[in-house]
């Protein structure tokens, strides 16, 4: 598998870093003072970001109401298994296929707009489907959640795993997590990428070339709801439940805050880093005090005043002077 | 007709309501339209007034000597007033700082203000809980504006209409200021061409951190003026950052008129919601605001802004 | 289950079995693991798991202090069993999905004995199915939905509050006879709100009444004013409301600038004291529920009280209320069942508690309170309120109207609801 021609192109190195790492984590996890279930959480993030990712740091449009697909697809998820039958991937694809078509949507209306508008319609139609998660509480168990959603196994044709440990739990969202960095990867490095960051830098220009800026736009929004939805069936498995909290503005807002803190604006990998420090921090800093907001707060103030191309762009800077060898574990990553 | 002399009262308090919903977003416009800063701490602000005036109004005798002896003998509705003024003062101070903290992002990309904002709320939010405990607070209003009166059948709250009223009357203040003073002439110009303003020879800086204090403080006003309707709890700013966000959108950014007209749009809807469906009132807000951006792209009376790029 | 599961499975093929194999064995590890922690005779650790910031702050800290006195009078009688108790707290932020995070951090990080504390029933739902996963005993003091010992239910969660069927039960048919049959009802338009609605409704047309119709409001509303002139155009006799949370806060405050809160008579579901302390006693308008008061005239209330006070001489809080109350009694049930079991198993703890009976002088209640083993709720007495007009003292803002034995106030619905998971399905835990 280490030497196919265009290689380079599916598999760089920072990919095999941040793979060999993960793939490890179980092995060390307890032994820092974190715990199994973060991990899950963290991987499943860090999908959600990654997707996020695609419309605001690769397309440069702000969405604050993208909490509303992952809640869809952790509900799809439940209900599918709850109402239909027991299985993942009828699960996972309900999931995304119910958030890909809300983001759908959405993105008509969406598209068109830019800046200040755009952002303020994401909100008001990501309260909407808040609200309607709370109201259709005969559907969503409303505020009390939809509650004993079934982890089923995973069934690959000729095997079948369980999942109910959360060390098996998280090798599945790795190996989910694998097949979509790999797939972003390669998509913002196709042409598609390319002209996505020209509506980035320029909406006009890019639609005077020639290109269909509002196909664009809308299909990069389904696109990223449809890994929220993923996002959100993979969190719905993790918590075997599914809760309106996820949808409302302030997990929202946070989706956006793990994406800049990491440093999505200017790398691939920040929304990765990113949701991995949002999730230690607030972890740590949960345990150690009651006023964990304060010191969470002022560590957002004092990223956007003194590194505000966030970490990843922090680690680019550092790293310009030399490429350093980085010692990574190359261990083939086939899961 | 009986559906007419049913629906009278409700047209009124929805009036009432939407200009309590101006007066909300009055400090996040001007500092939205003039700096192009979106400042999701407005909502903390906002607490941080009623809390403020709360303290204001409560100074008990012994705490400052004869001077605050002679406060606190001081009739009720003094020291409302009282209140009323300093409130906003200590806070627009506290803006100050953090438009100090600010000043990084200015030119880049608006996300980052919104991050840093973002971030001093959950800060504000805290040494609110930190500072007066997380518990339900009262802000005392004096009786002259307290109580209730009889119209047409039906009990009105009087200090609703008094808080409507002082709404009116805030509006027109600053609406005057900006309108009617070399100082407001100024501020627009900034808004618009700073540049300008800098080979007019007028410290652009200066004139940044003044803009953003005097809206931050409008924050605290509506913060004052809320308080005895709302109540004052840590997170009572949460409520006042949306529709804020929405009127302004709604009316267009960087218009006022647009923003006081959208105020009383979005009162009415949820007022006459409330009474007749009142389970989707909250919803009516967000759904006006789809209908009327996917008609009209910049709002009521939008006109262009950086923040759209 | 994955045991169950593995052992199912027989019919399959080598591959298949190996991947169980090395399946059965990682549990096999992890289980061993557990009980490596569980065999210590360390100190009992108690994960507390109330809100300390969002909706609930308020109540999270209040009921945080009465488990941690309750621990503390046990710690100074030598511990329970010979252990000394510890605890460990982590902000829920009265979100459900936090709430899961932090269950499962403390099971599998910290090795917590028992977890107690939650007011919203989000989250006291997230947390007690990652209990009911691992075996570990939860108690939910203060959350009031009547889902929570009903559809909700499970074998490891046990609940202090009484629910809104509960107050709903003692106060209705008192009103129906002192104000009128004429009824309006006020619902929060969600869970909580229908349930609660739905156990008045049910008991006012069994009493005669009339519901003349139904508000719902959203979660969230703050402005009331539409909704309260719409009352006044219907012209009821009584009003039910089932507000919860920021939103009945807004309410009340709103109900007491117009004066409205004599007439139409409200009934109001449940204050709890940390909501209202400290307000003029005009927000606390119409007759509502609790299921404590510092004031009871009971023996035992108040050296309670100065034990509290002693404690905690900074709080602003001066007396306790009925949600420090529910998390002191909680927490106190369940150390006193571990004594009584010998033991710190789940499954014998959980029995304890099953049959746990309190005296009305031990609970300092009118009546004497008893576990239902069915639904997992504690059936104890249901106190009606109103405010103390004029009182002297501004801590005395409650004045009892009536008080009702558990049984009269049963919540009917529950056991028909509430399936609890059978002891098989419950993994044995023994911290």
């Amino acid at each position: 598998m280490n030497n196919n021609t265009g290689f380079g192109a599916w598999i760089t190195r920072p990919m095999l870093i941040t793979f060999a790492i993960l793939v490890s984590l179980p092995f060390w996890i307890d032994s820092v003072g974190l715990y199994q279930y973060l991990g899950v959480e963290i991987v499943i993030w860090m999908v959600y970001a990654l997707g996020f990712n695609l419309l605001l740091g690769y397309t440069g449009l702000p969405s604050f109401g993208h909490g509303a697909y992952f809640g869809i697809g952790a509900y799809a998820f439940g209900l599918s298994q709850l109402h239909i039958t027991e299985s993942i991937w009828l699960g996972l694809i309900c999931a995304i296929l119910f958030a890909a078509l809300g983001g759908a949507i959405v993105a008509a209306f969406l598209s068109h707009r830019r800046g200040i508008y755009y952002a303020l319609l994401t909100i008001a139609f990501g309260q909407v489907f808040w609200f309607l998660s709370i109201k259709w509480h005969t559907v969503t168990g409303g505020e009390d959640g939809l509650l004993n959603i079934p982890r089923p196994d995973l069934n690959i044709g000729f095997a079948s795993f369980s999942l109910s440990s959360n060390e098996a739990l998280y090798y599945f969202v790795l190996a989910l997590f694998v097949v979509v960095v790999i797939g972003l990867w390669r998509l913002v490095h196709s042409p598609y990428g390319t002209v996505i960051k020209a509506i980035k830098q320029n909406e006009m220009r890019t639609g005077f070339i020639g290109y269909n800026v509002w196909l664009y736009k809308w299909s990069v929004f389904t696109l990223s709801t449809a890994l929220a939805g993923l996002a959100g069936g993979m969190f719905a498995m993790a918590q075997e439940s599914a809760y309106p909290d996820v949808m409302s503005l302030h997990a929202s807002g946070f989706i956006v805050m793990m994406v800049l803190i990491g440093g999505g604006m200017v790398s691939f990998w920040g929304p990765v880093i990113g949701a991995a420090v949002y999730f230690l921090a607030r972890d740590l800093l949960g345990s150690a005090t009651e006023t964990w907001l304060l010191w969470y707060g002022l560590m957002f103030m004092a990223m956007v005043m003194f590194k505000p191309e966030g970490i990843a762009g922090a680690w680019q800077g550092f790293i310009k002077r030399g490429d350093a060898s980085t010692d990574g574990d190359k261990k083939p990553v086939t899961r | 007709m009986d559906f007419l002399i049913n629906l009278t009262p409700h047209l009124v308090n929805g009036i009432a309501l939407g200009l309590l919903f101006a007066l909300i977003a009055l400090g996040f416009m001007l500092i939205v339209g003039v700096m192009e800063v979106i400042n999701l701490a407005h909502g903390s602000l906002f607490a941080l007034g009623g809390y403020f005036a709360m303290m204001i109004i409560g100074v008990e005798p012994g705490w400052f000597g004869p001077l605050g002896d002679w406060y606190v003998g001081l009739p009720a509705g003094a020291r409302y007033s009282f209140a009323l003024v300093l409130g906003p003062i200590a806070v627009g101070l506290v803006g100050m700082l953090l438009e100090l903290c600010l000043r990084g992002t200015y030119g880049k990309d608006p996300l980052f203000g919104l991050l840093l904002t973002f971030g001093a709320a959950m800060v504000i939010e805290e040494l609110i809980r930190i500072g007066w405990g997380s518990g339900e607070q009262f802000l005392q209003t004096p009786p002259a504006i307290s109580g209730a009166f009889i119209w047409n059948g039906l009990i009105w709250s009087t200090y609703r209409f008094f808080a409507a009223g002082f709404s009116v009357a805030a509006i027109i203040l600053v609406w005057l200021f900006l309108e009617r003073t070399p100082y407001g002439a100024i501020i627009k110009a900034g808004a618009h061409d700073s540049e300008m303003v800098r080979a007019l020879g007028i410290n652009l800086s200066q004139l940044r951190l003044y803009v953003f204090a005097f809206g931050v403080a409008l924050a605290a006003l509506a913060g004052i003026i809320m308080a005895p309707i709302w109540g004052l709890r840590p997170h009572v700013g949460v409520d006042a950052v949306i529709p804020a966000f929405l009127i302004i959108v709604l009316g267009g950014v960087g218009s006022f008129v647009g923003a006081v007209i959208a105020g009383v749009l979005v009162g009415l809807t949820v007022g006459i919601t409330g009474a007749y469906a009142s389970e989707w009132s909250l919803m009516s807000m967000y759904l006006l605001l789809i209908v009327v951006i996917t008609f009209r792209a910049r709002g009521l009376f939008g006109k262009k802004s950086m923040l759209e790029n | 289950m994955s045991i169950q599961q593995a052992g199912l499975s027989k019919k399959t093929g080598p591959m298949h079995r190996a991947i169980i194999g090395i399946a059965a064995a990682m549990l096999g590890a992890y289980v061993a693991q557990v009980s490596v922690a569980a065999a210590g005779t360390g100190p009992i650790v108690i994960g507390i798991t109330s809100d300390a910031s969002g909706q609930y702050a308020n109540s999270g800290a209040s009921d945080r202090r009465g488990m941690k006195m309750a621990i503390a009078e046990f710690n100074a009688k030598g511990g329970v069993l010979g252990r000394k108790i510890e605890f460990i707290h982590i902000d829920t932020e009265t979100t459900p999905a936090t709430g899961s995070r932090v269950a499962e951090r403390l099971i599998s990080r910290d090795k917590v004995s028992f977890m107690i504390g939650a007011v919203s029933s989000g989250v006291a739902n997230a947390i007690s199915q990652v209990a009911q996963k691992n075996g570990v005993i939860y108690l939910n003091t203060n959350s009031s939905s009547p889902t929570e010992s009903g559809k909700n239910c499970h074998r490891v969660k046990f609940v202090w509050d009484g629910n809104g069927a509960n107050f709903a039960q003692a106060a209705v048919s008192n009103a129906i006879d002192s104000y009128g049959t004429k009824w309006q009802l006020v619902t929060n338009d969600y869970v909580w709100g229908h349930n609660t609605a739905s156990a008045t409704k049910a008991l006012v047309e069994k009493a005669g009444g009339k519901i003349i119709g139904e508000i719902l409001v959203p979660q969230g509303t703050r402005d009331f004013s539409s909704i309260l002139l719409k009352i006044q155009q219907d012209k009821p006799q009584v009003v039910a409301a089932a507000v919860g949370g920021d939103d009945q806060k807004a309410l009340r405050q709103q109900v007491a600038q117009l004066g409205m809160g004599q007439n139409p008579a409200w009934i109001n579901n449940q204050q709890d004291w940390p909501d209202v302390y400290g307000l003029p006693t005009d927000n606390l308008f119409g007759v509502f529920g609790t299921t404590w008061y510092y004031k009871l005239d009971l023996p035992g209330v108040i050296d309670f009280v100065a034990r509290y006070q002693n404690m905690y001489p900074d709080t602003k809080m001066k007396v306790p209320g009925n949600v420090f109350y529910n998390g002191y009694m909680a927490t106190h049930s369940l150390l006193s069942a571990i004594e009584a079991a010998g033991t710190t198993n789940n499954h014998a703890v959980i029995k304890q508690l099953e049959q746990l009976k309190v005296s009305a002088a031990d609970r300092m209640q009118h009546h004497d309170a008893f576990m239902n083993p069915k639904t997992h709720q504690m059936q104890q007495t249901v106190y009606l309120a109103t405010a103390n007009v004029g009182s002297s003292d501004k801590d005395d803002m409650f004045k009892i109207v009536s008080n009702s034995a558990p049984m009269k106030v049963a919540d009917a619905k529950a056991e028909a609801t509430c399936n609890l998971e059978s002891f098989a399905d419950t993994p044995v835990y023994e911290p």
